[in-house]
């Protein structure tokens, strides 16, 4: 499967970039995360709860950041594994200065999956993660706003 | 060991008081609690029909629901409605028009066809397909279903 | 043939209990102390197991016991292959890879079995194997055949050279001269999808071993009891009549019940002995679609050779034949698909090439259709390229190079699945065809119903096609006879049934023989402590194969009447005569033995003796046949199709069949209806569809369309030819498969047909309205 597509923040690219190198904002972002632990520099550790369609899991995996070009683009990769299957991924994110204090974020990737996870929710996997980024930017960009504000 | 619910579910006209866990199947419960095995289960994701039974008269997947939510309920099974020397005319019907092969999906769908025929007692080809849309036959093709159900349909309404 | 009972449409014996909710399945048998299996499977289509943690899931409170492949030590083998390869072909390569029971290194599919959890209840057992921490290492997977036929990149099985699973070649005459000689080349490039036989009811296996006994006793859901029975007991190292295997009744059968020494034909029994206890295990519904075999999946490279006037010179055929990631059931499907695509037209030259490629998706061993269905499909399909390209009628192009009915019987050059060179027994192929556009009165819809529908802006399309059913193939099947001293016979053979109907035409058989009721005759299927030789429920041989040995052994056990009540009424034999249920003197009914008392009289007591005693009204028999019986038929679809949404409605279906003598036209007519539904839904609903990482994405009903009420033709429209079968004394053919086999390639013509706008080139076996838009889109406007 895979994803694409962008999102607009309102806030300065090099705040947008430190908060996706943020443990803690990823954390909250992502609806189900449950915990999140940075192992080193760039390897977390988490874990989530997914509901997707008819499947509701909890997915342990290990968040890991390469390509790293700060404050212009990195990319994610993610591995998950739970009881109902296991997923993994490649996103590869990039940021924009569009000016006004805008930031564009491009992200692209693909995304496989196994078990229950693909015979029974392959289906409705590609809503869930359109909606799950469309919510977890929209997170961020909250968190983002508080940052700004404390500044 | 996760705690222990009691019910009361009246089977058949039979009343069972039950401890059973809060995920217990009410299919399951049917069939290795009570064992009553005329239920049968095809795909426990409620898309077959075979585990149809009457919960308070309706027609309902009993794959779907947990036994606990029958408490203080009614249900029946294919066996309440006939015996081999005694069938109910549904069943003869369907024995007269070759309306089964293997016979799993058969429960489901006389359960099905019951209550259909009160509200329908002469119901045409269309309503019958309709009717039996949800339940999956692998070995019929159906046409002899319906042709079953149509001569249920006559008995019954001739009171023979 | 038409008798008292032999012929009739005599209503099922098996339909009361079944009806009633009486019936025994799988799932019903209880014995007390029983525990409950369940299977962790793979989500890996393709990996490298590093490690399975089993701690937790044995610390589970109600666990009883888990077992890895590692657990097994020397029990743990791979195989036996079920099915041999194809020795008889000269020069075929096949490379014999069967199933291990549980993985052990290395997983080949999603779904493949990698611990199995002994618990108290099913529940407990589920719960327990999410406990267990598998480890693995993915690997990229094996899943396109065309590629992986190239490809040795990724290999299923590292220790081959490459993921070729067989390769076979079968020719006649000189396919490349004739081409030459022709005056149209046609070729195309066909895809039959991959489909699932989806029985109602799930596999199962219940096994008990009696330590105080020394015996065993296995329930399952099987379509090969005997093969079962031989194969657990060589495993378990008992001697064959230590272990008995029944059928209890079984929710449909369709092929892929046929397979034995599987994970839980493996592990259960074993299990049973070390723990003591006896064990059930019931598949579910994802189990099934993910680790049950299913079938079709190949793609052909064809090519016709014609002459100007339609007839055919020459056809040539390379096809992908799926075998998924082992192959013990041998060639079987490709070679049925080999021997059906050139068994129904004269083609005096042909090349035919089987591709057999090994990919990550769970085994490929015969669905209702078997092979056959394919070879049909891209044949079927290939007529209608020519007479496209030859601007001929669809059905002209048919008549004028069916096989005619003096040509039989025609040996056709080429060896099938009972390793035995094809012999077409009988039939009149043109004459299905004729009788078929008779009844859907194909002119009238050419030159009235059609133009009209037009001209409305309607879409109606119509498709004719023929097909061959090869059915009814060795090895062989026996039976016994016996009455009882209360009158009443039974019947055992070893043949199992799947609702088929076997009890009531089995005993139709005898009861015609021995002049008793129908209800009297009782007959128990598959269950080898009853009856222990046979082969099992494959190729449409049940009628023909168990039923003519039925057929003997009920003609020997007349013979035996005759000659007892002889002795006892005092009368030569040619004076004795059958009332029902007893022996009488001809012409003087009133001086008769009844049938119960005759059978006591037949097991000779002290004093009455001899010494060449052969006690009883009984007899057992065997049929053997010297290969397989031909079924036909022709099939005519009209359907309407919405060209904005493509839904597609069938307007009218008529199919014409042969299949020999008639044992009873009720159950042959739902036989035909059954078949003609999984045939509807394999053309149009019906799709295992795996993504390129080997997961499947269709592991539920939600996903996975079986045809309904509502998706089925208003009234399937039957027609019947009957040239008896030479091969055996009923002359007999199989029928089970054959209305599977029509429906695609029909389909495909009729909405080609109807769609007139567009010249359009359906060569998928499976459509659905997204992919007949897609077809839409890429096609022509004329």
């Amino acid at each position: 499967m895979n994803v694409e597509g962008e999102y607009i923040f309102n806030g300065p690219q090099q705040a947008v970039y430190d908060m996706f190198n943020d443990p803690n904002a990823l954390a909250t972002a992502v609806p189900g995360m449950q915990k999140m632990v940075q192992v080193d520099e760039t390897h977390y550790e988490g874990a989530i709860f997914l509901r997707i369609g008819p499947i509701s899991a909890a997915f342990e995996g290990v968040l890991s950041l390469s390509d790293i070009n700060p404050p212009e683009s990195c990319t994610l990769n993610i591995e998950g594994k739970g009881k109902a299957g296991f997923a993994k991924g490649v996103g590869r994110v990039k940021f924009t200065d569009l000016g006004n204090n805008q930031t564009k974020l491009n992200y692209s990737g693909e995304v496989n999956i196994g078990g229950t996870l693909a015979s029974v929710g392959q289906r409705m996997i590609d809503s869930v993660a359109k909606s799950m980024i469309k919510s977890g930017c929209e997170k961020l960009q909250k968190t983002l706003e508080e940052r700004c504000q404390q500044k | 060991m996760a705690q222990l619910i009691p019910i009361k579910v009246t089977v058949n006209d039979t009343v069972y008081e039950r401890q059973v866990e809060p995920r217990l199947l009410l299919s399951d419960f049917i069939r290795h609690e009570l064992g009553l095995f005329g239920t049968h289960v095809g795909c426990e994701h409620g898309m077959c029909g075979a585990c149809t039974i009457l919960f308070d008269g309706e027609p309902v997947r009993s794959c779907l629901i947990f036994a606990v939510q029958a408490n203080g309920h009614q249900i029946k099974t294919v066996e309440s409605l006939g015996s081999p020397d005694h069938m109910h005319p549904l069943q003869e019907a369907f024995h007269e028009k070759h309306g089964l092969q293997c016979g799993f999906c058969t429960p489901g769908i006389l359960m099905t066809v019951v209550p259909f025929l009160e509200e329908h007692p002469h119901p045409t080809e269309d309503e019958i397909r309709e009717a039996i849309d949800g339940n999956i036959c692998r070995c019929t093709g159906y046409e002899k279903i319906i042709e079953s159900v149509q001569a249920a349909s006559e008995k019954m309404s001739s009171g023979k | 043939m038409t008798g008292k009972y032999f012929g009739q449409p005599v209503l099922r014996l098996e339909d009361k209990h079944l009806l009633t909710g009486r019936a025994k399945f799988c799932d019903d048998i209880v014995i007390p102390g029983m525990l409950h299996a369940a299977f962790l499977r793979s989500d890996y289509a393709h990996a490298i197991i590093k490690n399975i943690d089993v701690t937790e899931a044995r610390k589970h409170p109600g666990v009883v016991a888990v077992y890895t492949a590692e657990d097994m030590g020397d029990y743990w083998k791979i195989g036996p292959l079920q099915v041999p390869p194809p020795f008889a072909i000269k020069d075929a390569q096949f490379n014999a890879r069967p199933l291990p029971p549980i993985a052990k290194d290395k997983v080949r599919f999603s779904g493949e079995p990698i611990a199995i959890v002994i618990a108290e209840s099913r529940y407990i057992a589920e719960d327990a194997c999410e406990d267990i921490i598998f480890d693995a290492e993915p690997l990229p997977a094996v899943i396109d055949l065309e590629k992986a036929w190239e490809d040795t990149s990724v290999l299923v099985h590292d220790d081959l050279p490459s993921n070729m699973a067989a390769l076979v070649k079968q020719e006649a005459g000189d396919y490349e001269a004739a081409k030459k000689q022709a005056d149209v080349v046609v070729s195309k490039r066909f895809v039959a999808d991959h489909v699932a036989g989806a029985a109602m009811e799930n596999r199962g296996f219940v096994v008990n071993w009696d330590e105080r006994t020394q015996e065993m006793t296995v329930w399952a859901g099987t379509q090969a009891p005997l093969p079962l029975r031989s194969a657990i007991a060589g495993r378990m190292g008992l001697v064959e009549n230590q272990v008995r295997v029944i059928t209890p009744y079984i929710g449909g059968g369709f092929g892929p019940k046929v397979m034995t020494s599987q994970a839980d034909d493996v592990l259960l029994p074993w299990i049973s002995m070390k723990l003591n206890r006896p064990i059930k295990w019931i598949e579910d519904r994802r189990e099934n679609f993910l680790a049950t075999t299913s079938e079709r999946d190949q793609v052909h490279h064809c090519e016709m050779a014609l002459k100007k006037d339609g007839t055919i010179l020459g056809f040539k055929d390379v096809f992908y034949h799926n075998t998924g990631a082992y192959d013990p059931y041998g060639m079987t499907v490709p070679l049925n698909t080999q021997t059906h695509t050139v068994s129904n037209y004269r083609v005096p030259n042909f090349y035919t090439e089987i591709r057999m490629v090994f990919t990550n998706e769970m085994v490929v061993t015969p669905v209702r259709g078997a092979g056959r269905s394919e070879g049909v499909f891209v044949m079927e399909r290939m007529m209608d390229l020519a007479a496209k390209e030859l601007k001929m009628d669809p059905v002209e192009i048919r008549l004028k190079n069916l096989l005619k009915k003096e040509e039989f019987p025609l040996n056709t050059g080429v060896i099938g699945q009972d390793f035995v060179v094809g012999v077409l027994d009988s039939g009149d192929y043109k004459n299905n065809l004729e009788k078929c556009i008779q009844m859907v009165d194909y002119e009238k819809f050419r030159k009235e119903i059609q133009p009209k529908a037009r001209k409305e802006g309607k879409h109606l399309g119509i498709g004719v096609v023929a097909f061959t059913e090869g059915t009814a193939v060795g090895p062989y099947e026996g039976a016994r006879v016996t009455v009882g001293n209360n009158g009443k016979v039974s019947v055992s053979t070893g043949y199992s049934t799947q609702g088929q109907g076997h009890f009531t035409v089995f005993a139709q058989i005898v009861a015609e023989q021995l002049n008793v009721k129908v209800e009297d005759v009782r007959v128990i299927t598959g269950d080898t402590g009853h009856f222990h030789w046979g082969a099992g429920t494959f190729a449409s041989r049940g009628a023909t194969i168990a039923g003519s040995a039925i057929h003997a052994a009920a003609v020997l056990v007349r013979e035996k009447i005759f000659a007892t009540a002889a002795k006892f009424l005092e009368v030569p034999e040619d004076q004795v005569d059958l009332c029902e249920g007893s022996a009488c003197v001809k012409g003087h009914p009133e001086k008769f033995i009844s049938l119960g008392d005759l059978a006591g009289k037949a097991n000779p007591m002290r004093g009455a003796v001899e010494a060449d005693v052969k006690p009883g009204l009984e007899a057992t028999a065997y049929y053997a046949p010297p290969h397989g019986a031909t079924g036909s038929g022709a099939c005519a679809m009209i359907v309407d199709v919405d060209p904005e949404t493509f839904k597609v409605k069938i307007e009218r279906f008529v199919l014409v069949h042969d299949c020999g003598t008639v044992i009873n036209p009720l159950l042959l007519e739902g036989q035909i209806q059954g078949g003609v539904s999984m045939g509807i839904g394999n053309a149009f609903y019906e799709k295992m569809v795996y993504d390129e990482n080997g997961q499947l994405m269709t592991a539920s009903f939600m996903d996975y369309l079986m045809p309904q009420a509502t998706d089925m033709p208003r009234k399937m429209e039957i027609g019947h030819n009957v040239h008896p079968s030479p091969l055996n004394t009923l002359g007999l053919k199989g029928v089970g498969e054959a209305g599977a086999l029509p429906p695609s390639p029909a389909f495909c013509q009729a909405v080609e047909d109807a769609l007139y706008e567009y010249e359009l080139d359906l060569t998928e076996s499976n459509l659905n309205p997204s992919m007949l838009y897609e077809f839409r889109n890429k096609a022509i406007k004329r």
